[in-house]
């Protein structure tokens, strides 16, 4: 059959944004939020644009894409789209057609700015709330923004740690019966962003043993992951992730009276002036010494005509401080990220410990500050020590020691997503999956298990 | 959505994107793959280390059947990149498994030209129809008699476009007639594939609007016009066979008038099959929609049959509010 | 609602209960054991009572077995034709899919049926018997009207792609 030949397809559906891609690919085609715009039922307009030829439709092209979504990799970056037109999809005010009426990603965010469409967000929490959406979702995914024929590609999902099987088994009803599917794998996050780390070359066995840090918009987990199964029980969640960080520098930049201090202005200084010290008090004396630390953002409107000028100072090495030093921003959770990896490890299985000290991966766009990963290993690294002296002087043993890395490399934004291209591009991917006949013949509980890729 | 377009919006997108980036000065390294329906892969790549070139490769299943037609679909995309500034054909750049390669100049492209680009696969797929619009028009320039025995004489056209589904096109004096042999892998989009089809051909009859679309029709053995050429690709097994299905769309010269005309038709002729097996999976989404909804007042009518967990009169409760176990 | 359904609903819902009478029976086999008495291979003939086959009409068809401590409860829903058939099949095996929501539904169900139900005196103890007769009763209406409305759905569905697409080559 010649679908062999065809390029696999890798969907990440996250809270906050899906990544779509082909397997193969270094980075994913399309990202753009999980969000979908219905038609709000009662509020028919009579619409007069009644199907256009290709003529016309060919030169609204190029305004087509853009409003289908520049690949931000932001999930509040959609101002800047929200002028651009939406082309009409010809189905305003059909009856018996609603279910086709409606918008994914950044043109659902746009098509949502109007009257008559209401936008929702299929998963929250990592987990699949609405179905019907997520089923049209997938199917405007697939169909508009991949162009695929489903009958022609294997697909990999990924799916958060700890999702019910019930899901997966709704999941395998959609693609296979919905859209005929040609085979489904089903991969947990983290072990995708293990497998995406085998890229940098810090990594030298490639085992699917380690602690993985996945920390998006809304979240950060730490998620300890043994031979390619999750510590289900060890799993620890922290409230701060990107939008905190982003809120933090918001008031920062309020308290001093910038002339700008959007979300999007915040977020941008997040993203280019951001890093991590070493210590705080020493880099708050360097800035006072060299003034060259401090940086300038400047804010221009759309039509390039006026300039707002805003200060960056501290917040550039305080602001992903909050991870390490929580009590800066938040009065509820005060536990630093460096703690809650040494409590998730403890809390596993003595066995593979170590391997879980020894390769610790980061994965989202929130661990991508600068010398983040450092960091967490040199506090790491002292915890772990502390507890080999004093263990060492209670007993009055050698230890053997435990080393401690932390590993970060240039997939860590799409990291998940990247695992997933990586695994579905090798030749074996297509029979770890469940085909269509397999479906057929079993049922949807074949999903229930799928074995894993043990690749060396 | 409701009609699927023609451009790849992926392709689109990719393009615009590097000449974005070329134009700030910061230009893109790109290796990407792209998939396209029936079997189509586009690769986008740099030129080598040259940053303001890149190649867009494409394979497609359909290449080589509508090569077979005319001999010269490489002179014809030719003269489709041809039009637009910063596209060129090249032989010479042709990547190894791939069918064509262009090059794409970032320095001069426009909007159109990226429009173009995204076209790729269906300008591939439109050389016949193309073939067939001047065949059609030649033998309409000749006399009464000529005509019908050309006419008869005319070879019908095949592209192998998937594994077990072909199109075939037959030119003749005053129409155009384009087959589609189609057969379905599923056993519920069989029966649903039939409704379906079964209105294509109901829905000029009934929808006067529609009077001047092309004439459908729909048959289970090959259509006359093309028996023989079937009989030649008819390698399908016997099990398949049975759920071979031929749709035939006749074209008359108001649909290929022009050159505008022509490409719209093609286009949309291109996607037919696209189009309806989408509609297909659409009512069946539509449709896991209604069944959940009464998944859910069915669970709520049951859910009324059950008991109160605790009803006061039959429950006795201590001094300090503890339930009795007897 | 036809003349003819009212007729063969009222018969099901008194057929129904009239077999919902059951009561808690251990295994007479095996020691400490509770099973559905229709369900296992029965020796014991005394257990089983005569099953019950209600049929409006050839497509239509309802069987109710009872025993001591449980009624199995099989029906058949009306296919015409290949749509109807298949549409039968996909909502069945969604519901099936299920099952673990509806507590009475069997997971497959008894050849020759479309779908059963088993209600043993777990659930009658547990559920308004009455009120579990409603849900059947209003389930088999229910189903009817769905698969024809599904059917209609596909026709229409149909007409409106196959007239949009023929619609873009009228210039």
């Amino acid at each position: 059959m010649s679908y062999l030949n065809n390029p696999a397809v890798v969907m990440d559906n996250g809270t906050g944004l899906t990544k779509l891609g082909f397997a193969g690919n270094d980075s994913p085609s399309w990202v753009f939020p999980t969000a979908i715009a219905t038609a709000q039922s009662g509020k028919s307009q009579s619409s007069s644009n009644k199907s256009t030829g290709f003529g016309s439709s060919s030169a609204n092209a190029q305004s087509s894409y853009l409003s289908g979504g520049g690949n931000s990799t932001s999930a509040t970056d959609f101002n800047s789209l929200a002028s651009s037109t939406l082309i009409s999809n010809n189905l305003a005010g059909k009856r018996g057609t609603e279910d086709l009426d409606f918008y994914i990603g950044n043109e659902a965010l746009v098509a949502s700015q109007g009257p008559s469409y209401s936008l929702s967000y299929p998963i929250r929490h990592g987990q699949v709330e609405n179905w019907d959406h997520m089923e049209r979702f997938w199917e405007n995914s697939i169909f508009k923004y991949l162009r695929t024929e489903p009958e022609d590609h294997f697909f990999l999902l990924t799916e958060p740690p700890l999702n019910p099987p019930e899901n997966r088994q709704q999941v395998a009803e959609i693609f296979f019966e919905s859209f005929n599917c040609a085979g489904l794998y089903i991969a947990v996050q983290a072990v995708l962003a293990l497998a995406a780390s085998w890229t940098s070359s810090k990594v030298t066995d490639r085992s699917l043993t380690g602690t993985v840090i996945d920390s998006g918009d809304g979240v950060t987990h730490v998620i300890p992951v043994a031979e390619g199964y999750v510590i289900g029980s060890a799993i620890k969640n922290i409230p701060i992730a990107g939008r905190d960080i982003t809120l933090f520098i918001q008031s920062l930049l309020r308290e001093r009276g910038e002339q700008d201090a959007s979300l999007r202005t915040a977020e941008r200084i997040k993203q280019e002036y951001c890093y991590v010290c070493p210590d705080i008090v020493k880099e708050f004396n360097k800035f006072d010494r060299d003034s060259e630390k401090f940086a300038q953002f400047i804010v221009e409107n759309k039509e390039r005509t006026t300039k707002k000028v805003v200060d960056v100072g501290y917040e550039r090495f305080l602001a992903p401080e909050i991870f390490f030093n929580p009590e800066i921003a938040s009065s509820d959770f005060l536990t630093p990220l460096p703690v809650v990896v040494d409590e998730t490890i403890q809390a596993c299985p003595i066995d593979v410990r170590k391997g879980l000290y020894n390769n610790i991966v980061l994965s989202g766009g929130s661990t991508m500050f600068k010398d983040f990963g450092r960091r967490l290993q040199r506090d790491l690294k002292g915890i772990v020590n502390d507890r080999i002296s004093q263990s060492e002087k209670l007993s009055g043993t050698r230890s053997t020691g435990v080393d401690v890395s932390v590993i970060s490399h240039k997939r860590q934004r799409n990291a998940v997503w990247f695992g997933g291209s990586l695994l579905a591009q090798t030749g074996e991917f297509k029979s770890y999956c469940h085909t269509k006949q397999d479906y057929e013949e079993y049922g949807p509980d074949i999903v229930r298990n799928f074995s894993l890729f043990n690749m060396i | 959505m409701l009609h699927l377009k023609p451009y790849n919006l992926l392709v689109q997108k990719t393009l615009t994107e590097a000449l974005e980036a070329y134009n700030n000065g910061s230009p893109l390294t790109l290796d990407r793959i792209i998939s396209d329906f029936d079997y189509t892969t586009l690769h986008i790549t740099n030129d080598g280390t040259d940053k303001s070139n890149l190649l867009v490769s494409i394979r497609t299943k359909a290449t080589q059947s509508c090569n077979e037609s005319g001999n010269d679909l490489q002179g014809f995309l030719q003269a489709k990149f041809d039009e637009v500034p910063g596209l060129a054909l090249s032989s010479a750049k042709k990547e190894a498994g791939y069918d064509f390669t262009i090059t794409v100049d970032l320095s001069q492209i426009t909007a159109q030209s990226i429009v173009q680009a995204s076209l790729f696969k269906i300008l591939v797929m439109s050389y016949p129809f193309y073939l067939a619009f001047g065949q059609s028009n030649a033998l309409s320039q000749l006399n009464e008699i000529d005509q019908v025995e050309k006419s008869k004489e005319a070879r019908a056209m095949v592209i192998k476009y998937r594994d077990d589904e072909n199109i075939y096109i037959k030119p003749s004096f005053d129409r155009i007639t384009v087959i589609f042999e189609t057969i379905f892998q599923d056993e519920t989009d069989k029966v649903f594939g039939k409704v379906f089809l079964q209105e294509f051909v109901d829905a000029r009859k009934r929808n006067r609007s529609i009077q001047s679309a092309p004439q459908v029709l729909f048959s289970h053995e090959p259509p006359l016009e093309i028996q023989e050429v079937a009989q030649q690709h008819a390698h399908v097994a016997g099990a398949k066979k049975s759920t071979r299905r031929f749709i035939t769309f006749v074209l008359f010269p108001r649909h290929y008038s022009s050159d505008e005309l022509m490409f719209t038709s093609v286009s949309q002729l291109a996607l037919f099959r696209n189009y309806f097996h989408y509609h297909i999976k659409c009512a069946k989404a539509y449709m896991h929609s209604r069944m959940r909804y009464r998944v859910d007042t069915f669970i709520k009518v049951l859910n009324r049959a059950k008991l109160d967990e605790e009803t006061e009169s039959d429950s006795r409760r201590t001094i300090t509010g503890r339930k009795m176990v007897y | 609602m036809s003349q003819s359904l009212r007729p063969y609903l009222t018969a099901v819902r008194y057929s129904l209960q009239a077999a919902l009478n059951l009561s808690n029976f251990s295994s007479q086999e095996v020691e400490r054991h509770n099973r559905p008495e229709v369900e296992v291979d029965n020796t014991s003939a005394e257990l089983l009572l005569q099953p019950m086959h209600i049929a409006r009409n050839e497509h239509e068809q309802v069987l109710i077995e009872p025993s001591v401590n449980s009624v199995r409860m099989s029906i058949k829903v009306k296919q015409a034709d290949e749509i109807e058939q298949i549409l039968v099949h996909k909502f069945t095996s969604f519901l099936e899919q299920r099952a673990e929501n509806f507590y009475v539904l069997r997971r497959v169900p008894v050849p020759g049926y479309s779908i059963s139900f088993l209600i043993t005196n777990k659930h009658t103890e547990t559920m308004i018997t009455e009120k579990l007769i409603e849900f059947i009763i209003d389930f088999m209406e229910e189903v009817d009207k769905e698969i024809s409305e599904m059917k209609l759905f596909l026709n229409a569905r149909a007409r409106f792609a196959a007239e949009a697409y023929l619609e873009q080559f009228v210039y």
